[in-house]
């Protein structure tokens, strides 16, 4: 562990061998295409087949009049269950978002399914739909009534504080829709054998999917498998399971024969989850030599009429800094749209966008140096309860990123930088992610030759987790990297936490290396024990695994197949479970049942979190506005660092995630019809290679020798997180205009 | 339906291959490729044109499979990402992917290893912004985007020594 392996999985994923959902070969499939609600709200009056279903290879078309009760209602993942809603498909004439599947259709052939599809005819009754957070008809209630479980985080007399601030900033901050759209797109395959059901699609969650279809089908959950090795990108939106997966099983079990469905990217924006739209109002109270006494947020998030997401991002920013008096308030707005889900740092992103940049404001304010407001503000302890952060590294974070793009230059007074025809700005931000942990299982086998398989139903979706668990085995049974087989993604494997959270890295390398340890038990015993053994008579701790052998630290050893032949057996095999601290004892349970429990952030005792500072510079063209990043750089502690290699790349990809997410990324929406009008990835914009800059991560080192046994930090989720302010930032640094509203676009500077 | 309605022959020649297949009049050459000949390496990431994961290279040009009737194919020479390497060797772009970590999930990972090397085989010394350029039409959404730079870079000086 801490060395920069290749991926394992790479030369799988360059020579194009690597498996994804939909490249899994089946026999014989028939191929699905959906037809989606070309109105937000309202009932299906009746349906035209008649065309369709003249197509030349058409199998079948299902609708609600077909298929009625078939699904059972999914249990929605933020009251504990599993699935994106609670809405179950094709089960009436009911309208409740544009984009919502109404039709499903079978044909022998991709192309024939389609072109049924495209005529179906469908007649509407349609009724006036809520859109966004100000429509005329939406519905906006405390989060606290919506979810009893939700706390908004309070400490101190906010409002007094802010009364009796000499210096304060009100302000009102919006971000827009967004949509994950990674590259690869919504493939479910659902192949019976009998009884038993097999899945192929792409998951976050593989245990989840199989109660899931369990649930929804009403069939034993040891009749499901999923199988997901590899995931072409995510970002929340495979976590949890959407309406589709269970209509193409129905599919295939009516023709029985595999069903193969591959949505379009178009109909990616309304079958699946989004990054719902915010407003947040933020004020600031602070003294003059710019300590922080009030803070006051409150958030408003667009949600579904059938599910009640939200996101409540106070819960992460009211315990960044040390500001004695916090009030928060977060409320869901009911709209008549999809309903939204994870998307990468789904709290942190939207509302450390409007802390930060209120930061930002302040710092302006107090004309003081924003990294400087920022230190006098640190704190070891969180803010609400008084527990010691497990670790903090922020401001060491904000010393190497300053030292590496050369801070001090810097400029204070707002457009006093410029460059020929370009107007420069450099900002700031800081970056946070709570660390967070889930029960989870594995199984390890060691044999006598050193050949290891690590099983665990855990998910690389790009991340590096192959390669993390394989370097945890092979540093816990003292052998190379190659040694150690990793399987993955397959829900017949021992149940792992949901690949979100960023917590897959502290769950999964802890629980591998508790499952390696009891097979070192075993062989370290049966070498204490052995007749005229070298290692006779030793403490099992004055002993390590390294290089194939198990040596004492006086340089006495015996070979791993030597201990095997000692132990009478030619092979091992060790189960493991791992509970975090402060999880519920019931978690392996829930675990088992797919339910996504995680523990960690602000804790009763204790607080854990991984942060980072973000500098960049943004220029703007004094004729056209148009706004270029030339460079960033991120300084991140995520406690130990398992592979910086691959922390490396998802530090590098968030930060440019986060140029994207402030920049370029918004779903359209037009606000007459509740319908998404860029729905495809020419007009949903996302950098490319000729819009990216020198991007520089620099890993910070940080020990934690609490947050979990191993000291890890999830860092998945941290670096896209704050970009958005420090570029904001930067506008106003660049051009001493402030825009509060994400994207940052030309025509905000025109 | 496919017995019902006239096929059309195709003979082609993939990864150095020659390859006859029957096909729809109206199948695309990606569906072809993965459906019917089982090379999965180009993926669909939207069908129209936009991403770049299905790249493939048809008689020295780049071309977005997914917008190629698999008919086209015929008496041309097709590159997929299954032709890079020469038996368990494998080409300079994808030995520098792996060492410069250019890659994440890896569903893009085909399409730009096969846009690089239709971009090296045309232009032996490209500039930065030429590869930047040359590479927009792919996109890597994990993002390594810079790390796909300095790997394209690394193979082109490599072949270049021979």
């Amino acid at each position: 562990m801490g060395r920069p392996e290749p991926r394992v999985d790479g030369r799988l994923k360059v020579t194009g061998n690597a498996r994804y959902a939909s490249d899994f070969p089946v026999a014989n499939p028939a191929h699905a295409c959906l037809v989606t609600s070309a109105i937000a709200k309202g009932r299906i009056v009746s349906f035209d087949l008649d065309d369709a279903r003249a197509v030349p290879g058409v199998l079948d078309i299902l609708t609600h009049e077909t298929v009625g009760n078939e699904v059972h209602e999914p249990k929605f993942f933020g009251s504990g269950g599993t699935a994106s809603t609670i809405h179950r498909p094709l089960s009436s004439a009911q309208i409740s978002h544009a984009g919502q599947i109404v039709a499903i259709v079978v044909a022998d052939t991709y192309e024939a399914a389609r072109e049924a599809a495209y005529r179906v005819r469908v007649t509407y009754e349609e009724e006036d739909a809520a859109t966004t957070l100000d429509s005329d008809g939406v519905e906006t209630l405390p989060a606290t009534k919506v979810r009893k479980e939700h706390k908004n985080p309070r400490v101190g007399d906010a409002a007094a504080a802010l009364r009796a601030a000499p210096v304060t900033i009100d302000a009102v901050y919006e971000t827009p829709t967004q949509h994950h759209n990674a590259i690869e797109l919504y493939a479910t395959t659902c192949v019976w054998s009998g009884e038993q059901l097999t899945v192929y699609e792409p998951s976050q969650f593989v245990h989840a999917l199989k109660h899931a279809m369990a649930e929804q089908l009403g069939i034993d959950a040891e009749d499901v498998r999923v199988i997901s090795p590899y995931v072409g990108g995510a970002f929340g939106s495979k976590a949890a399971v959407t309406p589709r997966t269970a209509l193409v099983a129905i599919a295939a079990r009516r023709l029985n024969r595999p069903v193969k469905l591959v949505a379009t990217r178009a109909q990616g924006f309304t079958i699946a989850t989004y990054r719902a739209e915010t407003r947040h109002r933020v004020r600031l109270g602070a003294q003059r030599d710019g300590k922080l006494t009030a803070y006051v947020h409150e958030g408003w998030e667009a949600t579904s009429r059938l599910d009640d997401y939200l996101v409540g991002g106070t819960e992460t920013t009211a315990h960044i800094y040390d500001v004695p008096n916090v009030s928060t308030r977060v409320n869901v707005v009911r709209t008549d749209r999809a309903t939204p889900g994870f998307m990468r740092s789904p709290p942190e992103v939207p509302y450390v966008f409007a802390l930060e940049t209120a930061l930002d404001e302040l710092a302006e304010a107090l004309d003081m140096d924003p990294i400087e407001l920022r230190r006098i503000n640190d704190t070891r302890n969180d803010p609400i309860t008084g527990a010691p952060y497990t670790s903090r590294s922020l401001m060491a974070c904000y010393d190497e990123a300053s030292r590496a793009f050369g801070w001090r230059r810097r400029n204070l007074p707002p457009g006093s930088m410029r460059d020929g025809d370009w107007l420069v700005g450099w900002g700031c931000a800081t970056a946070v992610y709570p660390t967070f942990m889930g029960a989870a299982t594995a199984r390890v086998r060691l044999a006598r030759n050193g050949a290891t398989r690590v099983e665990i139903a855990a998910h690389d979706l790009g991340t590096g987790a192959y390669t993390a668990i394989a370097q945890t085995a092979a540093e816990r049974l003292g052998l190379p990297v190659a040694a150690v087989e990793v399987l993955l993604g397959d829900s017949a494997l021992p149940a792992a936490p949901v690949a979100g959270g960023s917590n897959t890295t502290a769950s999964c390398c802890n629980v591998v290396a508790k499952a390696c340890d009891g097979i070192r038990r075993r062989l370290v015993r049966a070498a204490m024990r052995a007749d005229r053994g070298p290692l006779r008579g030793r403490k099992p701790s004055s002993v390590n695994f390294v290089d194939r052998h198990i040596a004492g630290e006086d340089g006495a050893k015996v070979s791993l197949a030597d201990a095997f032949d000692m132990l009478g057996a030619p092979m091992i095999e060790e189960y493991a479970h791992w509970l975090p601290h402060g999880m519920e004892p019931d978690a392996l349970k829930k675990l088992h049942l797919g339910s996504a429990a995680l523990t960690g952030g602000a804790m009763e005792d204790r607080i854990a979190a991984a942060f980072g500072a973000e500098l960049v510079e943004l220029r703007v063209n004094v004729y056209t506005g148009e706004l270029r990043v030339p460079r960033i750089v991120g300084a991140f502690a995520a406690g130990r660092i398992v592979n910086p290699r691959t922390a490396h790349s998802q530090y590098v990809g968030g930060m440019i995630w986060g140029i994207a997410s402030a920049l370029h990324e918004q779903t359209e929406l037009d606000r007459r019809v509740a319908r998404y009008v860029n729905t495809d990835l020419a007009e949903y914009l996302i950098p490319v290679n000729a819009d990216v800059p020198d991007v520089q991560a620099i890993l910070v080192s940080e020990e934690d020798r609490l947050v979990n046994p191993l000291g890890i930090k999830g860092l998945g989720e941290l670096a896209n997180v704050g970009t958005a302010a420090a570029l904001g930032n930067a506008l106003y640094h660049a051009t001493g205009r402030r825009i509060r509203k994400l994207p940052l676009r030309i025509e905000d500077v025109l | 339906m496919g017995e019902m309605m006239s096929k059309v022959k195709v003979s082609t020649t993939i990864n150095g291959d020659p390859v006859e297949y029957l096909c729809d009049a109206e199948e695309t050459l990606l569906d072809v490729l993965r459906d019917h000949l089982g090379l999965t390496g180009a993926k669909e990431g939207c069908g129209t044109g936009d991403c770049g994961a299905c790249s493939v290279v048809v008689d020295g040009r780049v071309v977005c499979s997914c917008l190629v009737l698999g008919a086209e194919a015929e008496g041309r020479k097709v590159t997929t990402v299954e032709g890079l390497a020469t038996g368990d060797r494998l080409h300079p772009l994808q030995q520098k992917f792996l060492e410069f970590a250019a890659l994440q999930c890896g569903v893009c990972t085909p399409g730009f290893l096969v846009a690089a090397k239709a971009l090296l085989d045309r232009n032996p010394d490209p500039t930065e912004t030429e590869i930047r350029f040359g590479l927009a039409g792919n996109l890597c959404r994990c993002t390594g985007y810079d790390k796909i730079v300095r790997a394209v870079q690394a193979a082109a000086a490599e072949m270049r020594k021979g």
